[in-house]
């Protein structure tokens, strides 16, 4: 809706040759746009809720918007708001949002499940934290919070001060109706909460059929920490950096961190130096080798079983990885290294122990990748494990929203580092990784080749390190004690986090906090796939498929 | 069947080489970097009670308790709540609360974490590692160039 | 073969000639057998009692410590270190921890299958251990069907492995179970079909004289005046290859993990079991790795034969079961498990097709030179 309280930035920053572009939108959409309603970063239409799948399949079809990143609800005094963000693969530079007013008394709206199969989660989650309903959506229900919840915690009159008790007897017990059917024979069996496997508290709801997975669904929530909300009570100056470590918290801090500082600084306009920017790049692919590193790991120990040594070889390189991230920001995990308009702190001195301790580790990586591939990728039986398992064809991936290995593992072209430039990647010269086998092994060898890459951007970032002058290492700049974006302004801007596309939604409402902060997660995307993956196949190849989308459950929940 | 064999060569170098990269701790404490944020250390002496910490810690570890004339009577850091993000360090104009390296800290009750101004000042620094030393350069960006030595009693 | 003595004995087989069998051995240093059957029998405890708690010290208490240096020494670690000589008193430490904790037994358990799945498991293993000659005059009985009642008790296991799957009232440790089922079924026919050419060879299913069979030296290295002895293994290296394989999948071991298969199942059939019911579950699974090596050093690596007196048979022997022992954690450290149909397809389509035609080449073979 228009405010009227738009900014001038947003004309700035809107891509070059927008007017054209916005102009062949306005003529798609004709009578169903009602109003404007522009984001930083994309412009956005205001249509009436019961277009929602008439437009959006047109501007998928008719324009190329093919990616739906993100859905967000939010509920202002007068209204609720759904908003699409949709992308294109090919560009994701050239955005759009489409705005989707409800009233308050009956917040209905058409969902958009039809069109973009990764709708069905981010609809769910919108209507159980603010509370908007979706016309059409096959299975809305509440996602992250138990069944029984009382109340939309991000809707306005929802009381955040009293507790509430979900009890088993209330909230259904899955295990305690034992599934039992006469008629078919199949067995329901549940996969976690508490299993090896599940890589966190991930409760899979299977069926199977003999050892044949009949039927998959995925059971998230049990990480719910309410990140979003708590981003929305901190300051945007300092207090909101230290939490994003916490949302993907195996060892990639610093590329979640790099989400919430591309999206601030281009809210309030903040130029980063270039060291800065330097450092930054350094430092997040640095955490991308960490991250890598521990899927692979992992990936194998839900292959090997407990005992298979590759899963401390990579830890031991994961662990050099820390050690350097250490001696950089001052934590092994929680990092909390970056600040609005720069990094907390240049390197360590000595300058010359530090780049001879990062060449080290980048001069011993490809004999330790040669290693993995005479460990793992060479060998025929993980290779009959993980070929032709887990299958996602790229058209599936692009329905479901996934970004990251999982997407390039089935040939998606998809790298925002690349394809939607941030902090120093274009003046680096690294390729982005692409498989075509869309399986297991894909996957797999798509992340080790990254990290391949990762290196050798790493490499290039000490050199320039190294030479720049002593006098120009700016490493913040000049940021005002609080920072106060006008109201009404809204962005959405994303990096490309270690497993795919982290994008950071934010609603100013003219104070020093969010009105807004919306997470959108890689792995809330692509775990909605495994079903996808899965269904027909056999439990160990279940327990692969879920091990090579490498999903880390405190992103998924948030 | 080579790529099996392979794989087992690659196990039997690594067993036979013998070398390992785990610490033994506690016989060996790891070494932490100059950098590392443990557990805080508080000096009444240098306290001006501004109440910056409080103010920008994010999730609310710090209280601190003045009397009606502005003294300070209380200064309490919840240990075990802490995320360790050192914002309460950054924006300390005197230098007054610092983290420490040392990471070593028990208690049998989430009480026994909450720790009061004395207890905080007696935090011992790990392996003698003022942290200041690596982080000086830097404090200039928020708090201007430190004068004389600091004294942490 | 009938006694010599009149009086009806224990050991009818060997009766007459020199002492073979422990048992034997123990009557006449102890002159038990003055006290006719009685004695005999008492000896038989006394010999039971000494070979058990070899095999159990050997399993029970050399096994997991060394199962945990083996595997740190292929993933870069240190493993057990501070309880005694490299950390072995960390078994001690284990047993007074697991048997201390609560045998937590859920509430749909199937009792008494429940509760008899864990003796049946180690107790079977320990049942085979009965008729393996061990060199040094370590030997409890050598019936004439040697042979098959070692793969016949073995086989028991995955009684054991169903009857634990099933009462646990466990949906993952029903489905071990049945994988166990599959497993073993698909498997014990190679094995025991190669083990048959082995005895081809031999002429007999009894084991001393299986053992005796590969003392003769098959050639020798000329100018090293080194005689190779004519181990099956390395007569017939093909046998040997295939049942070492057959053996992973009957004892479970990577790539052939599947009733267990941690990451899937959780822990198979075993998922239920607690404090000393968990002892002897695992237990019955190290017994069972030592068992398959103990068949595979009598029938192809010679049983306790090797360099120097025969006093050391023992020792060459232990030898033997743990340089199985070391390959099954070797594998498991390198090699990833195979999905259950793809073992049930390897199983069917190729080691069955394998062993019998390994059968027919060894039976012309021995038909030929015969």
């Amino acid at each position: 809706m228009s405010t009227g309280t738009e900014t001038e930035p947003e004309a700035e920053l809107a891509e070059p040759g927008s007017e054209t572009n916005e102009a062949a939108l306005e003529s798609l959409l004709g009578e169903r746009a009602i109003a404007r309603d522009d984001h930083l970063n994309a412009p956005g239409f205001v249509i009436n809720p019961n277009d929602v799948q008439d437009v959006l399949s047109d501007l998928r079809d008719e324009a190329g918007y093919d990616h739906l990143s993100c859905v967000t609800a939010q509920q202002y005094e007068d209204r609720y708001e759904s908003i699409y963000h949709m992308k294109k693969f090919a560009d994701p530079t050239d955005e759009v949002s489409i705005v989707v007013p409800t009233t308050v008394d009956d917040p209905v709206s058409q969902s958009a499940e039809p069109v973009f199969r990764t709708a069905d989660w981010h609809e769910r989650e919108a209507y159980d934290l603010v509370g908007v309903e979706y016309e059409d959506h096959p299975d809305l229900r509440r996602i992250l919070l138990p069944e029984t919840w009382q109340g939309h915690p991000l809707s306005k009159d929802y009381d955040q001060e009293k507790p509430q008790l979900v009890t088993l007897t209330e909230h259904q017990n899955p295990i305690q109706p034992d599934h039992h059917d006469a008629e078919s024979d199949t067995m329901f069996l549940n996969i976690g909460p508490h299993h090896p496997a599940t890589h966190g508290v991930l409760h899979v709801k299977t069926v199977l059929d003999g050892e044949t997975v009949a039927d998959v669904e995925p059971d998230i929530g049990y990480l719910h920490r309410c990140e979003e909300q708590m981003c929305e009570q901190g300051t945007y100056r300092h207090q909101i950096m230290p939490y994003p470590d916490r949302w993907d918290y195996v060892s990639a801090g610093l590329l979640n961190e790099w989400a919430y500082a591309r999206v601030i600084e281009d809210l309030a306009d903040i130029e980063v130096p270039e060291y800065a920017q330097i450092i930054r790049t350094m430092g997040a692919e640095l955490c991308r080798i960490a991250s890598h590193m521990l899927a692979l790991g992992t990936f194998a120990l839900d292959v090997y079983g407990e005992f298979t040594a590759t899963f401390m070889y990579t830890f031991r390189d994961r662990e050099v990885i820390q050690d350097i991230l250490e001696d950089l920001t001052g934590q092994r995990m929680m990092f909390n290294y970056f600040r609005v308009g720069g990094v907390a702190w240049d390197l360590p001195e000595p300058r010359e122990e530090f780049f001879e301790q990062t060449r080290e580790f980048l001069n011993e990586l490809p004999a330790k990748v040669g290693e993995y591939n005479d460990l793992i990728t060479g060998n025929e039986i993980f290779q009959t494990r993980c070929i032709d398992t887990g299958v996602l064809e790229p058209e599936v991936a692009k329905d479901y929203g996934c970004t990251g290995p999982v997407a390039r593992g089935s040939g998606v072209d998809y790298d925002l580092r690349r394809d939607d430039p941030y902090g120093y990647y274009e003046q680096l010269d690294w390729d982005v990784i692409t498989r075509d086998g869309a399986d297991n092994y894909a996957r797999v060898l798509c992340r080790m080749e990254e990290v391949e890459e990762s290196a050798k951007i790493i490499e290039q970032c000490l050199d320039l390190l190294e030479d720049w002058p002593e006098d120009e290492r700016d490493v913040q700049a000049n940021v005002p004690r609080t920072l106060k974006p006008d109201a009404g302004t809204e962005i959405y801007r994303a990096v490309e986090g270690a497993k795919g596309e982290l994008g950071i939604y934010i609603r100013s409402d003219g104070s020093d906090k969010p009105g807004r902060f919306k997470i959108r997660s890689p792995c809330f995307s692509n775990l909605q796939a495994l079903e996808e993956m899965s269904e027909g196949e056999y439990i160990p190849d279940l327990i692969a498929s879920l091990g090579s989308l490498d999903i880390v459950l405190g992103e998924v929940d948030r | 069947m080579i790529g099996v064999l392979k794989s087992m060569a690659t196990t039997m170098k690594h067993a036979l080489d013998g070398s390992t990269f785990t610490v033994e701790y506690p016989t060996a404490a790891p070494d932490v970097s100059p950098r590392f944020r443990g557990v805080h250390k508080f000096s009444q002496e240098r306290c001006i009670w501004c109440r910056q910490c409080e103010n920008v810690c994010p999730n609310d570890t710090i209280q601190i308790v003045m009397d009606d004339k502005r003294n300070g009577e209380q200064y309490n850091l919840h240990i075990g709540q802490c995320i360790y993000c050192r914002l309460c360090e950054e924006v300390c104009p005197v230098d007054a609360i610092l983290l420490t390296q040392n990471f070593e800290f028990t208690g049998d009750t989430k009480h026994d974490l909450v720790y009061n101004k004395e207890q905080l000042k007696s935090v011992p620094w790990y392996k003698d590692i003022d942290p200041l030393e690596s982080r000086e350069p830097d404090r200039g960006a928020w708090i201007g160039e430190g004068d004389g030595e600091v004294d942490y009693q | 073969m009938s006694g010599a003595t009149a009086t009806p004995s224990l050991f009818p087989l060997q009766n007459g000639g020199d002492p073979v069998l422990l048992p034997e051995h123990i009557t006449e240093l102890t002159g038990l057998d003055q006290f006719g059957l009685a004695g005999e029998l008492l000896a038989t405890f006394v010999a039971a009692f000494i070979v058990g708690n070899f095999i159990l010290a050997m399993t029970g208490v050399a096994g997991p410590w060394a199962k945990r240096k083996i595997t740190a020494s292929f993933t870069d670690r240190i493993a057990v270190n501070h309880l005694g000589p490299g950390g072995i008193g960390i078994i001690i430490a284990d047993a007074v921890r697991l048997l201390a904790k609560e045998n937590i037994i859920p509430e749909n358990v199937d009792r008494p299958a429940y509760d008899l799945a864990p003796i049946v498991i180690a107790g079977s293993a320990m049942l085979g251990f009965a008729v393996i000659p061990m060199g040094s005059g370590i030997h409890l009985a050598d019936p004439e069907v040697g042979l098959a009642f070692v793969f016949a008790v073995a086989g028991i296991a995955s009684i054991g492995l169903v009857m634990a799957g099933y009462a646990s009232g466990n949906k993952y440790s029903l489905l071990g179970g049945l994988r166990a089922v599959a497993q073993n079924v698909a498997y014990e026919i190679p094995l025991v079909v190669t083990g048959m050419s082995v005895v081809l060879f031999a002429g007999s299913l009894q084991m001393s004289t299986i053992v005796d069979a590969q003392q003769q030296t098959l050639f020798t290295i000329p100018g090293l005046e080194w005689a190779v002895p004519a181990w099956f293994a390395l007569v017939n290296p093909f046998a040997f290859v295939l049942f070492l394989i057959a053996n992973f999948a009957e004892v479970g071991r990577n790539p052939f993990d599947m009733p267990e298969a941690p990451a899937e199942l959780i822990a198979g059939y075993q998922t239920e079991y607690s404090s000393v019911y968990f002892v002897l579950v695992y237990l019955g699974e190290f017994l069972h790795i030592f068992l398959g090596g103990a068949i595979i050093a009598t029938i192809f690596l010679g049983g306790p034969a090797g360099p120097g007196p025969d006093e050391l048979g023992i020792l060459w022997f232990t030898l033997k079961i743990w340089g199985v022992f070391f390959l099954t954690q070797w594998l498991r450290s390198a090699v990833p498990r195979v999905r259950i149909d793809q073992l049930i397809e390897i199983g069917w389509k190729g080691l069955l097709v394998l062993s019998f035609a390994n059968l027919g080449l060894t039976a012309a073979i021995v038909g030929v030179i015969a």
